[in-house]
């Protein structure tokens, strides 16, 4: 069963994201982009990451699209390029260095000692990733609220700097 | 002995190198700068595949602290990356990221 959902599942991700890279209007590309983080979700569950496939959908899909397909609506794109009027050199050179970069990429993993374990242990429980969390990466994770913080500010200011400008013009 | 359903989710990183490649290709060749933002996104949920099946498969949870941090920085750039593509929509009334050659603005 698990075989099946895996195969299903990965096979929806990978055209979900191909969808993402065709699609002529960026709408589409977002919607897209749903399913694919959608599938990456059930393959976090089926290796029984659920805290990680929540927050897949929690952030991603919540949060993270939102603000794609937002962005897609504030903007009034009429003039929309489309994949057909790439050229084909940049297409076929792109095509070309990407096969390259995952040949080596897959090279790599396979060629990788610490993928060879095959002890599959029960990693996932709340309790050890957040005693790790609180422990060993107390600093990164403290570093992450202030780099939050950061954010919240550097996205105000982006996009209120036109607003202030012109009242300031006035 | 590990049970046969647990052998075919060691795949996994063939989907994700598939996830990475995708997104690579069309930062690469797409034009609209929201799209473009799409593809690095894609190409950060390859990376968290991969580590949440070396987590898993090594059975040390380090490598979901890390996705936790990755899913935090990827939203992050989603956001800073958004406004930035706004800001530039104000200046050029386009997202098209050729009509960007210039850093004058």
């Amino acid at each position: 069963m698990r075989e099946v959902f895996f195969m299903i599942y990965s096979v929806f991700t990978v055209l979900a994201a191909l969808g993402v890279v065709v699609s002529r209007h960026a709408i589409f590309s977002a919607f897209s982009l749903v399913l694919s983080f959608f599938g990456l979700a059930t393959l976090y569950l089926l290796w029984g990451t659920s805290f990680i496939s929540m927050l897949q959908i929690l952030i991603y899909t919540g949060a993270v699209v939102v603000l794609f397909v937002f962005v897609v609506m504030l903007l009034d794109l009429k003039k929309e390029e489309t994949l057909d009027s790439a050229k084909t050199g940049p297409l076929v050179m792109a095509g070309l260095s990407v096969w390259f970069f995952s040949l080596l990429i897959l090279r790599a993993l396979n060629r990788a000692t610490y993928f060879k374990s095959t002890n599959v242990e029960a990693a996932s429980d709340m309790k050890s990733i957040s005693v790790l969390l609180f422990s060993k990466y107390l600093w990164g994770f403290e570093i992450l609220s202030v780099f939050l913080l950061a954010l919240i500010v550097s996205a105000c200011v982006l996009a209120r700097a036109e607003h202030m400008e012109r009242k300031a013009d006035q | 002995m590990i049970p046969a359903s647990v052998q075919i989710l060691h795949w996994s990183h063939y989907v994700a190198a598939c996830l990475f490649a995708l997104g690579l290709f069309g930062f690469l060749i797409r034009k609209n700068a929201i799209v473009v933002l799409m593809c690095i996104e894609l190409m950060l949920n390859a990376v968290n595949l991969i580590l949440v099946e070396v987590s898993m498969r090594s059975g040390h949870p380090e490598g979901l602290i890390f996705v936790i941090f990755i899913i935090t920085v990827a939203a992050a750039e989603a956001a800073v990356g958004l406004g930035i593509i706004l800001n530039l929509y104000r200046a050029k009334g386009t997202v098209n990221i050729d009509a960007f050659r210039t850093l004058q603005g």
